[in-house]
């Protein structure tokens, strides 16, 4: 070859990114290697225009691979056609480089090797990408696919394999890769006679992988590259189930996102529609304690004179009169009990709530209950066996359960079924109407009998709304236990079906120091009192005044009385005033009873306090219930519930 | 102690890649005649799996019933190679290798014959080169034509009682315009796998040399 | 007198094949085919043959011990043993009987060779 050409093919090669050439004369037994492959291999220039020997060839090649290579120019040497390896080279400067070797045979007319030509391609800088692109593969689980137009085969990556759980192979049939497709998807690898190939190949597929059965979504992307008449496609896979589940679960939710619209504005129309209500319950409260309280001064009076009238006078000789009397004691009596339940519906009624079971409570109901309801409606009373305690009064729940029993015998009126039940309920979403989450005793009481329209249901609660004739009912039975069990802070809900019945449950939240605190019976009873003991008695209405300090001193007390607070007080800064209890009204104009009390107890700290009051919320109650210190004595009271206070705590001892 | 299997090392694997690549390239060159289309072969791997395994391999990549060329051979180690491919594609290369000319008739009568020469092609080109490769003789048998299905073609039964290997080579041969491709599996017994080791050794000895 | 060429193979595709390559490179020669070695020695007995072309891989018997009695009565007979089994050892028993060695699958290009060969030796020997 002459000089000149030699130094053309050179240069040739080094623009190619050949980083030398060899010729290996089989027949010879000699190498001739250019002047790039001397360089690299790190020879005198010179080696390159002689013949050298052909174990030159291995010389720089690391030892590691060498074997290999030894074994792949054997199958050269032997009629191999092609040599195509990659293996590393020592180069001069210390440096491992990797090379790709391409070599053909060129045979003679026997078909037998003469020589073995070839190129040593520098490919680190690939093989490192390689090694990147191949970390970057199974880190980011994409497999690799090239397929090559009119082949049954296509090379893939093992991570391609594993991706629709197959054996992994270099090569797999197109007709295996598209087995694993469910049916109907469109193919992943084009099949002869299958449509010709789009533009791009992104789409995704259904599949059941292979081993495991599993069904995945497997994206593809890649390109198409147009070759002459045919086609390469190279691409990607990688599995998208999780983003294909999220995007159903969105599109779910998209779908279905009307119907909780309409569901959400119908809650929020029921929850405005519950606060509409409770607004109006409270007005209604607000009205009817205000009537209450002034009713119950009124009644005091009545009730007071009637029972002083009758204690006083010798009716023996007068029946007439004695039983006028008493009728007209009986018609104050009603309209005193009338305003109870007035202000236990407006939630101003005073409270002794009590650790109770209310599984006891209803058991002790039970002959009453049998008593009030008639033979043809069969009571059950059914309560769970380890029914979580209360904190409520036991008598105002007694009163509930009462008007609730019979308010379903008046809806049964031939015959039918009684169920009261206690259960055991954990309400973990909010009820509609405002039941919070929590643990709740639930106290149902569910008759069979003719039921209510939405419209009634809806009104049921209001105050002296009634469905019984007029003059059979007072309309305040449900309003007084809805306000009682408000007042217990507690929930009320009412399901009834026309022809079907009606079932009210209360919800009485659970008291989680289940202390069971029965409750101390006190049987009134009038007891003297004596006249070293002195009671201070302060109220704004005269009437009510009078008829408290009449009875206190019929009792024998020592008896003063103030019309206020500071009157009351100036009373008790004199020397000449001993008292030993104030008796005081809790609602007076500028100060209140409780405050008079507290001012008292500071001139004199052995002084006991019982307070008077129509209700108590104004000045009284803390979060609706009575100070446990604070005794208080309910108008409209009687001669003989007056002198039992009164004595009770006379009789205390600090 | 008769050993259940027979491993290869890293260089003994190689050693057996580059002859069956040897092989393999004068098959594919043989049926680039035969075709006179573009034919690839796919760089082989090689594995030793047992029978019912290689069944398997094969069943996994392939549903339909399949087609085979069998030719046993004796000498220094013996065995029986397999050329398969799915049966679906035995006319296509019957196609393929007769050329157009034929009339369907003749293609039907020739679909045997085809597949015979084709397996006698391919199949002697590898054992062929395998034993000059191990400076070693087999003999061989006319080949043969079988039908069914993986396990039939590895004689896999019930009973479980093959005990055979099989050097698995993963070739797949592709013909280009034509939907064909196949396997080559080689079904050896241990003492003959042993035998084909040492030689394999032997090989490598004289290829390598000090470097190894 | 044109050539006769026996084609001896079992397989009728492989006789096929081979007579279209001897029809390639040789037009004017004429072609006899055996599908066995019993089948050969009859064509043989029965009329002029003057180059034969055999298959070694053959049932009964195979075609280097068809080749080897054929040479006993035609010394000079050009013969070629075709087949796909490239051994060595098969290389030189067809060589050792004075056989060429002509690979499978037969192609006009393969074929080429020998038959310029025996076509020269052909009319060296009228000559």
């Amino acid at each position: 070859m002459a000089e000149a050409g030699a130094e053309q093919v050179r240069s040739i090669l080094a623009a190619a990114g050949a980083s030398g050439s060899w010729d290996w004369n089989i027949a010879a037994d000699a190498l001739r290697i250019d002047s790039r492959f001397a360089e690299l291999y790190g020879l005198e220039p010179e080696a390159a225009t002689r013949d050298l020997p052909t174990a030159t060839f291995f010389a720089a090649i690391h030892p590691a691979d060498r074997p290999r290579i030894r074994i792949a120019v054997a199958g050269m040497l032997a009629g191999a056609e092609r040599f195509s390896k990659e293996f590393r080279v020592l180069a001069p400067d210390g440096s491992t480089l990797w090379m790709h070797g391409r070599g053909q045979a060129h045979l003679d007319e026997n078909d037998a090797p003469v020589r073995f030509t070839g190129l040593l391609i520098d490919v680190t800088e690939r093989k490192r990408t390689e090694e990147r692109l191949r970390i970057a593969q199974s880190a980011g689980g994409v497999g690799t696919f090239e397929y090559s137009d009119g082949f049954a085969t296509a090379t893939v990556s093992s991570e391609f394999c594993q991706l629709l759980g197959l054996h992994p192979a270099a090569v797999l049939p197109v007709r295996t890769i598209n087995s694993v497709l469910c049916d109907g998807e469109p193919l992943l690898l084009p099949q002869p006679g299958s449509d010709a190939i789009g533009d791009t190949l992104e789409a995704v597929f259904r599949i059941v992988r292979n081993d495991d059965g599993s069904h995945r979504w497997i994206a593809r992307r890649g390109e198409v590259v147009r070759e002459g008449s045919g086609y390469r496609l190279i691409g990607v896979i990688y599995d998208v189930t999780a983003a294909k589940e999220q995007e159903a679960k969105l599109r779910e939710l998209a779908d279905t996102l009307e119907m909780r619209v309409q569901q959400e504005v119908a809650e929020r129309r029921e929850a405005e529609e519950a606060l509409r209500q409770a607004q109006k319950m409270e007005a209604v409260g607000q009205l009817t304690g205000g009537i209450a309280h002034d009713f119950n001064n009124l009644l005091t009076v009545i009730i007071g004179n009637i029972d002083t009238v009758v204690r006083r006078m010798d009716m023996d000789h007068d029946p007439r009169m004695r039983r006028s009397l008493e009728n007209a004691l009986k018609g104050a009596e009603r309209a005193a009990s009338l305003t109870q339940r007035l202000l236990a519906f407006s939630r101003r009624q005073p409270l002794e709530p009590k650790t109770i079971d209310i599984a006891r409570v209803l058991t002790g109901m039970s002959d009453l209950l049998t008593r009030s309801i008639t033979e043809t409606i069969a009571i059950r009373i059914d309560t769970d066996a380890e029914l979580w305690k209360v904190e409520v009064d036991p008598h105002q729940l007694e009163n509930a359960v009462l008007n609730l029993a019979v308010n379903a015998r008046d809806a049964m009126p031939s015959g039918g079924g009684l169920t009261i039940e206690a259960r055991n309920v954990e309400v973990r979403d909010a009820l509609p109407g405002g039941c919070l989450p929590g643990a709740y005793v639930v106290v149902s009481v569910i008759d069979s009998g003719t039921g209510m329209s939405p419209e009634t249901v809806a009104k049921v609660f209001d105050p002296f709304f009634t469905t019984k004739e007029v003059g059979k009912g007072t309309g305040l039975g449900l309003s007084m236990v809805y306000g009682f069990v408000k007042q217990s802070g507690g929930h009320i809900t009412i399901d009834s079906t026309e022809g079907h019945g009606t079932a009210v449950r209360l919800y009485l939240a659970r008291k989680q120091q289940d202390v069971l605190l029965e409750a101390e019976e006190r049987r009134p009873s009038a007891r003297m009192g004596n006249a070293d003991e002195t009671i201070l008695v302060v109220e704004d209405d005269d009437d009510v005044r009078a008829y408290t300090v009449g009875i206190l001193r019929e009792l024998g007390y020592q008896v003063v009385e103030a019309q206020d607070g500071d009157g009351a007080l100036r009373l008790l800064g004199g020397h000449d005033v001993g008292a030993t209890l104030l008796l005081t009204d809790v609602v007076m104009p500028r100060m209140s009873g409780p405050e008079l009390a507290s001012r008292a107890r500071a001139l004199h700290p052995e002084l006991r306090v019982l307070f008077t009051s129509g209700y108590t919320r104004d000045a009284i109650m803390r979060d609706d219930r009575l100070d446990p210190d604070v005794d208080l004595l309910s108008k409209p009271f009687t001669y003989a519930t007056l002198a039992a206070k009164v004595r009770e705590l006379l009789d205390r001892g600090h | 102690m008769i050993r259940d299997s027979v491993t290869l090392g890293e260089l003994e694997r190689d050693a057996l890649t580059e002859i069956v690549n040897i092989g393999v390239g004068r098959a594919a060159s043989s049926l680039r005649k035969m075709i006179g289309d573009q034919v690839t072969l796919s760089v082989p791997a090689i594995d030793i799996v047992s029978q019912r395994r290689a069944a398997r391999l094969i069943s996994e990549r392939e549903a339909a019933e399949l087609v085979a060329v069998r030719q046993d051979f004796d000498g220094a180690f013996a065995g029986r190679a397999l050329l398969i491919f799915p049966e679906s594609n035995s006319l296509e290369l019957v196609r393929a290798v007769t050329g157009e000319s034929l009339s369907a008739e003749d293609l039907a009568e020739m679909e045997r014959e085809a597949l015979t020469e084709t397996g006698n092609v391919i199949l002697n080109s590898c054992l062929a080169t395998i034993a000059n490769m191990l400076k070693r003789s087999l003999a061989m048998t006319i080949p043969e034509v079988l039908h069914g299905n993986s396990a039939a073609l590895f004689e896999i039964d019930d009973a479980g009682d093959e005990d055979g290997l099989v050097l698995f080579l993963y070739i797949d041969f592709a013909v280009r315009k034509r939907d064909i491709r196949g396997y080559i599996a080689m079904i050896m017994d241990i003492p003959s796998l042993e035998k084909l080791k040492e030689l394999l050794d032997e090989f490598i000895a004289r290829v390598v040399g000090d470097d190894g | 007198m044109p050539v006769t060429v026996l084609i001896v193979d079992d397989s009728k595709l492989a006789r096929i094949v081979a007579g279209k390559a001897l029809a390639e490179l040789q037009p004017e020669w004429q072609k006899a085919e055996a599908g066995s070695a019993a089948q050969a020695h009859e064509v043989v007995a029965a009329q002029p043959v003057d180059v034969c072309l055999i298959d070694f891989n053959m049932a009964e018997k195979d075609g280097l011990e068809l080749a080897g009695e054929l040479r006993a009565l035609r010394p000079d007979m050009p013969i070629a043993i075709i087949t796909a089994n490239i051994q060595d050892e098969i290389i030189a028993r067809a060589r050792a009987i004075g056989a060429a060695f002509v690979p499978k699958p037969v192609s006009a290009d393969s074929l080429e060779a020998f038959l310029s060969g025996a076509a020269l030796r052909l009319r060296s020997a009228k000559a």
